[in-house]
C-alpha cells in the first residue's frame, strides 16, 4: 500500500515536472529579479508585470506562429553572489533573451554573463546611463539614464519655476542618489543657476531638523531644494520640510514617485513638489490605462509603483523584437532590439537611436499640489 | 605514513577527477555553485584558524576579502580598459600588470599585512570588544572603498574582470588552505592556540606569548580570506563595497559555529552545506513561487543545531575516521580531549 502510494506520488512529480515538455516549442525568457531581501519591494512588482506581459501574449495566441513563452525565474535575494549563479542558472536553460534588476549592483555581475554568450539582456528598472557602454552590445534599458531625469527637472526649475538659486539635498549612502545630484548639479550650472547650499544625510535617517535649519539660514535664499532620495525619505523630507513653515519648490527624480509624499505629510502640507519620472504616474495614455486593468485584473490591485509597469515593457520590448526579426534566435534578436524605434511601451516610447545605448525616452514632470499628481509636460532628450 | 596524510593525498586525484568532471560535463550554473562551494570552504576553514583554534571572536574576514578582491582586480585589470574605466587613477597604478596567480598572492599577502597592523591595535581587546572592533575595521575598509572613487570607482565597484575563477583554481588553494591549517593544528605552534582558547592564564603561565601567537593566527587567516577575495572576484567578475558585508561575515561565522569551532572537518562540510542547501531549495521557490524558503529552512537548521549540538556538529575534534587508529594517544594530537583513554 505505502510502496504503491509513493510509487503513484512519483509518477505525478514525474508527470506534473515533464508537462512543459509537451508544449510546442516555448520561447525561453529568464527574468532575475530580488524577490527577498532589500529590493524585493522595487523586484516584486517589475516580475509580477513581466508576468502579465507573458499571460497576455500567449493568451492571443503567442508569437511567431503560436510558439509561445515561457519565462523563467531566478532569485537575485539582493545579493550579487545569488545574482550571478542565477544569471549562469537560467542560461544553462538556454534562454534566449535576460530581463531584470532595479538596481545596477546586480545588473553589473549577471549581465556579463549574456554578454558573453550574445544573448540580449534588458534591464527593467536600472538607470545607469553609462550600462550599455559598460556591458556591452547585448545590454539593453528599458527606463532613461539618471543623466536625463536630472536634466529633465533642471530645465523646469529653471524654464518654469524661474529658480535662479537653488540648494542640494543628497543621500550620500547610494550611488543612485549620488548620480542623480551630480547630474542636477551639471545641468543648473550650464543654465547659469547658482548652487547655495548642499547638504547631505543617509538612508534611513529619520530627523532633517538641522538640514532645515541650515537650509532657512541659507543666504542668499533658495528658490527650490533639490531632495536626491529614494522613497522613504522622499516622505519624511516634504513633511519636515512644510512643517517648518518652508515652502519654496521641491524638486526631486523617480525617488519621489511614491505614495509616501501624499500620505506621509498629508494632503495640506504636500504642495508644490515636482519631480520628474517614468511616463506613467497620472498618465491618460490609452496603454497605461489598459495596462493598470489588467494589473487589476490579474492580481486585484492596482500596479504597486512604476516599476511593475517596466517590467511588463521589457517583455514587451522583447516580443516586439521577435515579431520584427520573425525569429527567436538570439543574434537576430540583438539586432532586431537595437534597431528599435518608437515602440510605444507603457512607460512611454522607446526609441534606441543614440551611440550611448540609453533609450530617447519622454521622462514625465509631474506636479503635486494640495496632494494632487498632475502632469505638467513630457521633457524629451536631444537626439544627438 | 600517517593516515590523514594518506587521506589528504587520495582526496587531490579525487578532487582532480570532480574538477576534471565539472569543469568538462557540468553546466555552468553546477560550475559556479561548485566554485562558491570550494571558496567558502576556504573562508570557513581559515576562520577557523582564527575563531576556532586561537579562539578570537573575529567578524573581520569580508574586509580581508575586500583587500584581497580589489588589489587582485586591479593588478589583473586589462591595460586596455583602463583608462576607459578608471581615468583618475594614480600614474602610478596605471602600469602595474600582473597574471592571475601573482595577483592573487599579492591580494592575499596585501590582506595579511592589513591584518598584521590590525592586529598590532586591536589584538590588546579580549573577547566581544575584539568583534566589535574588527567589526568598526569592515566598515572602514567599505567606507574607504566608497570614498576613494579614483581607485575603486567608489559604490559602482569594479566591472568587466575576466573570469579567471574555475574549480582548478578554487579547488586547489581549498586545498593549500586545509593542508595548511591542518599542519598548524597537529603541531606544537596549533597546541599553543589551542591552549590560549582554553586558558590563556595557564598557556602565558607555559611560556606561550599571547599576544604573538593571536597576531599571527589573525595573520593567516587574512592571508586565505584575501585569496579567496581575489578567487570571488573573478568568479562574479565584479566586485563593489557592498560586496563584502557585514551579512557575509556572519554567514562565515555560522559555517564555523555548526562545523565545530576548531574542526577543520566541520567547517569543510559546513561550508558545501551552506552552499548547497540554498540551491536545492530553488527548484522548489521557482516551480511553486514561494521564494525564501531556503534561507527559512536553513535558519532553522541553525537553530536546532545550536539547541542539540551547541559545540559544532564536531566541536573541536576531527573525525576518527580521517585520524585513525592513534587519535586516543595524548601525545599525537590535542584531539584527545574527549575521547576514551
Amino acid at each position: 500500500m505505502k510502496k504503491s502510494l509513493i510509487t503513484l506520488a512519483a509518477l505525478v512529480l514525474a508527470v506534473f515536472l515533464a508537462a512543459p515538455g509537451f508544449c510546442a516549442e516555448p520561447i525561453k525568457i529568464g527574468a532575475l529579479y530580488s524577490l527577498t531581501g532589500g529590493m524585493s519591494s522595487i523586484d516584486t512588482p517589475s516580475l509580477r508585470g513581466a508576468q502579465l506581459a507573458v499571460k497576455l501574449i500567449n493568451e492571443n495566441g503567442g508569437l511567431l506562429d503560436g510558439r509561445k513563452i515561457e519565462l523563467i525565474s531566478a532569485d537575485a535575494k539582493t545579493d550579487q553572489k545569488a545574482a550571478a549563479i542565477g544569471a549562469k542558472k537560467l542560461l544553462s536553460k538556454g534562454v534566449i533573451a535576460g530581463i531584470g534588476h532595479s538596481d545596477p549592483a546586480f545588473v553589473l555581475p549577471s549581465a556579463p554573463r549574456f554578454q558573453k554568450k550574445g544573448i540580449p539582456f534588458v534591464t527593467s528598472g536600472a538607470t545607469l546611463p553609462t550600462l550599455p557602454k559598460m556591458i556591452g552590445d547585448c545590454m539593453f534599458m528599458v527606463p532613461f539614464g539618471d543623466d536625463d531625469q536630472s536634466f529633465a527637472i533642471a530645465d523646469y526649475s529653471f524654464k518654469v519655476l524661474k529658480v535662479k538659486n537653488f540648494a542640494v539635498w543628497t543621500d550620500n549612502s547610494m550611488d543612485f542618489t549620488k548620480t542623480l545630484s551630480r547630474f542636477y548639479k551639471q545641468r543648473a550650472k550650464e543654465l547659469g543657476m547658482n548652487l547655495v547650499l548642499e547638504d547631505f544625510f543617509m538612508m534611513g535617517d529619520k530627523d532633517f531638523s538641522a538640514q532645515i535649519a541650515r537650509l532657512k539660514a541659507a543666504d542668499p535664499k533658495p528658490d527650490c531644494v533639490f531632495v536626491s532620495s529614494i522613497p522613504n525619505e522622499a516622505g519624511l523630507t516634504t513633511k519636515q520640510i512644510r512643517e517648518n513653515g518652508l515652502t519654496l519648490p521641491i524638486v526631486s527624480g523617480d525617488g519621489f514617485d511614491t505614495e509616501l509624499i501624499v500620505s506621509v505629510p498629508g494632503k495640506e502640507l504636500a504642495n508644490d513638489v515636482y519631480f520628474s519620472t517614468h511616463t506613467y504616474r497620472a498618465d491618460s495614455r490609452p496603454e497605461v490605462l489598459e495596462f493598470v486593468e489588467n494589473y487589476k485584473k490579474e492580481y486585484g490591485v492596482p500596479p504597486e509603483n512604476a516599476f511593475a509597469p517596466l517590467g511588463y515593457d521589457a517583455i514587451a520590448l522583447i516580443a516586439d523584437a521577435i515579431t520584427r526579426a520573425g525569429s527567436a534566435d538570439p543574434a537576430d534578436l540583438k539586432a532586431s532590439l537595437a534597431k528599435t524605434n518608437g515602440f510605444q511601451a507603457v512607460t512611454g516610447t522607446i526609441s534606441y537611436t543614440r551611440p550611448s545605448g540609453v533609450p530617447v525616452k519622454g521622462v514625465s514632470i509631474i506636479s503635486v499640489k494640495k496632494g494632487n499628481y498632475t502632469v505638467e509636460e513630457i521633457w524629451f532628450p536631444e537626439t544627438n | 605514513m600517517q593516515r590523514p596524510l594518506k587521506l589528504f593525498l587520495t582526496l587531490i586525484p579525487l578532487l582532480a577527477a570532480a574538477g576534471w568532471l565539472t569543469q568538462t560535463h557540468a553546466d555552468e550554473y553546477l560550475l559556479a555553485v561548485v566554485c562558491f562551494a570550494g571558496i567558502n570552504m576556504i573562508l570557513a576553514v581559515s576562520l577557523n584558524l582564527t575563531n576556532g583554534f586561537t579562539g578570537l571572536f573575529s567578524l573581520g574576514h569580508p574586509a580581508f576579502m575586500a583587500i584581497g578582491g580589489y588589489a587582485t582586480a586591479l593588478l589583473t585589470f586589462s591595460l586596455d580598459k583602463k583608462p576607459l574605466f578608471l581615468p583618475d587613477l594614480p600614474a602610478w597604478m596605471v602600469p602595474l600588470h600582473l597574471p592571475f596567480f601573482p595577483a592573487l598572492l599579492v591580494g592575499g599577502l596585501l590582506a595579511a599585512l592589513t591584518a598584521m597592523v590590525l592586529g598590532a591595535c586591536v589584538l590588546r581587546l579580549k573577547g566581544h570588544y575584539l568583534a566589535v572592533a574588527t567589526m568598526g575595521f569592515l566598515i572602514i575598509v567599505q567606507v574607504l572603498l566608497n570614498n576613494s572613487e579614483a581607485i575603486t570607482r567608489g559604490p559602482l565597484g569594479l566591472n568587466g574582470l575576466e573570469d579567471y575563477t574555475n574549480a582548478w583554481w578554487v579547488f586547489g588553494w581549498a586545498l593549500v588552505t586545509i593542508y595548511v591549517c591542518w599542519k598548524i593544528k597537529f603541531s606544537s605552534l596549533g597546541r599553543a592556540l589551542l591552549a590560549m582558547r582554553e586558558d590563556e592564564m595557564a598557556a602565558g603561565a607555559l611560556g606561550v606569548n599571547l599576544f604573538y601567537y593571536r597576531n599571527f593566527a589573525l595573520t593567516l587567516g587574512a592571508f586565505f580570506a584575501g585569496i579567496a577575495g581575489g578567487l570571488w572576484a573573478h568568479l562574479i567578475t565584479a566586485v563593489t563595497p557592498g560586496s563584502f558585508s557585514l551579512i557575509m561575515s556572519f554567514t562565515i561565522v555560522v559555517m564555523v559555529v555548526v562545523g565545530g569551532t576548531g574542526s577543520i572537518t566541520g567547517s569543510c562540510l559546513a561550508a558545501i552545506f551552506f552552499t548547497v542547501i540554498v540551491e536545492a531549495f530553488r527548484p522548489l521557490e521557482e516551480n511553486f513561487g514561494i521564494y525564501g524558503v531556503g534561507e527559512i529552512v536553513t535558519s532553522l537548521i541553525l537553530i536546532s543545531i545550536l539547541v542539540f549540538r551547541p559545540g559544532g556538529i564536531f566541536g573541536s575534534h576531527e573525525p576518527g575516521v580521517i585520524l585513525g587508529s592513534n587519535h586516543t594517544s595524548k601525545s599525537v594530537n590535542p584531539n584527545s580531549q574527549g575521547a576514551n583513554p
